[in-house]
């Protein structure tokens, strides 16, 4: 919650009250799963981070190969009109991984997005630790992920024999846009909400 | 089509190198190099994300809570049945689409149900992890109104999805 400051939404918080709860209900309902479920969400861990290191590992040369080229630039000046009016103030080199980012998400190419918004959020960030109104934004379309082609999804439908596999196609379109409209509308209202706040602390 | 576009995509991104007389080789040396100090630094995010899941999923807490919840969600017009997964949708990819499998399994694929899951599942993201992941290079702890804003934008998206699915 941002509202008063009294309650921060803060990842802290949240893991600790989800797995603080759940470790209650584990207790009554299975004790001896409890330290096993653990280390199996750990070993699940590894074992996507194994998956990831390889996928990164293509798609990070992708993008070397994107920016030795000067290709991000040009997809980023493609964009530049769109990109500037969501993030304004950011440097050159952020639009370019923003821009990357973007792409790559509407793409559905999971493996390029990641890496390029962690570039972009370092780029970004002007002070260890805070998050400046452009990050969360960049943040809440991502977490919306604008996403044209559902692919996994339609491959699922495909292999259970559906009679037409990709006719979720259009309402995930529009559900997911719909998403990504409210998030980005919602963020820039808080954003302006907080800084309203922070002007009338100063005046006090 | 889309089949076409990674490879397609990558053939270009490649040939435009080779044109470009930028060494591909050092780009995939770089590729591989970087690949392993990002990993290392995600790591632990995800690592405490999957355990936080696990024992929410093993503990039955998730099926408790998406009892709970079924019954508003249906005056939104999700199905009872896809409430688990709603509730499964923030936290984890791999669990979405485990769930998806298992909804599609029992109610056919081209049911509302499975169909509304689907769509469910192919419009939203894992937030939590997003979250997680994106600020480990920046080390942000306090998010402020990004997690609720993200939640509630794609419940909405999920709202959505499944008046769609009724009409479409």
């Amino acid at each position: 919650m941002w509202r008063g400051g009294k309650i921060k939404c803060n990842m802290n918080i949240a893991f600790t009250a989800l797995t603080l709860l759940s470790l209650v209900f584990m207790t009554f309902a299975a004790p001896t799963d409890a330290l096993p479920t653990m280390i199996t969400g750990v070993t699940n861990a590894i074992v996507l981070i194994l998956k990831l290191t390889a996928i990164y590992a293509v798609w990070l040369s992708v993008l070397k190969m994107m920016e030795a080229t000067g290709l991000d630039r040009k997809l980023s000046r493609a964009l530049r009109p769109v990109i500037k009016r969501i993030f304004k103030g950011e440097s050159e080199k952020s639009y370019d991984y923003i821009s990357v980012d973007l792409a790559s998400n509407m793409l559905g190419m999971g493996g390029a997005t990641t890496p390029a918004a962690i570039n972009a959020m370092a780029s970004m960030c002007r002070e260890e630790g805070k998050a400046t109104d452009n990050m969360l934004m960049l943040l809440v379309i991502n977490a919306t992920s604008i996403q044209i082609v559902p692919a996994t999804v339609i491959a699922l439908r495909a292999a259970a024999g559906s009679a037409n596999a990709a006719s979720v196609f259009l309402p995930t379109l529009i559900a997911t846009s719909c998403a990504t409209g409210i998030g980005m509308i919602l963020a820039k209202v808080c954003a302006a909400a907080d800084r309203a706040r922070e002007r009338r602390k100063e005046r006090k | 089509m889309t089949v076409f576009l990674i490879p397609v995509i990558l053939l270009a991104c490649m040939l435009y190198s080779a044109v470009k007389k930028v060494s591909v080789y050092d780009c995939f040396l770089d590729g591989a190099r970087e690949s392993l100090s990002l990993v290392k630094s995600i790591f632990p995010y995800i690592a405490v994300i999957f355990v936080c899941i696990e024992l929410f999923r093993a503990s039955g807490l998730s099926a408790v809570v998406s009892g709970w919840l079924s019954h508003p969600m249906r005056y939104l017009g999700i199905p009872p049945e896809i409430s688990e997964l709603v509730l499964l949708v923030p936290l984890s990819g791999n669990g979405t689409i485990a769930l998806l499998e298992d909804i599609i399994a029992e109610y056919g694929p081209d049911s509302y149900i499975a169909r509304c899951a689907a769509t469910i599942a192919g419009a939203s993201e894992t937030v939590f992890y997003v979250s997680a992941v994106y600020f480990s290079k920046c080390k942000v702890k306090r998010l402020r109104y990004a997690i609720p804003v993200s939640l509630f934008a794609s419940f909405c998206g999920m709202v959505t999805a499944c008046a769609l699915c009724r009409v479409m």
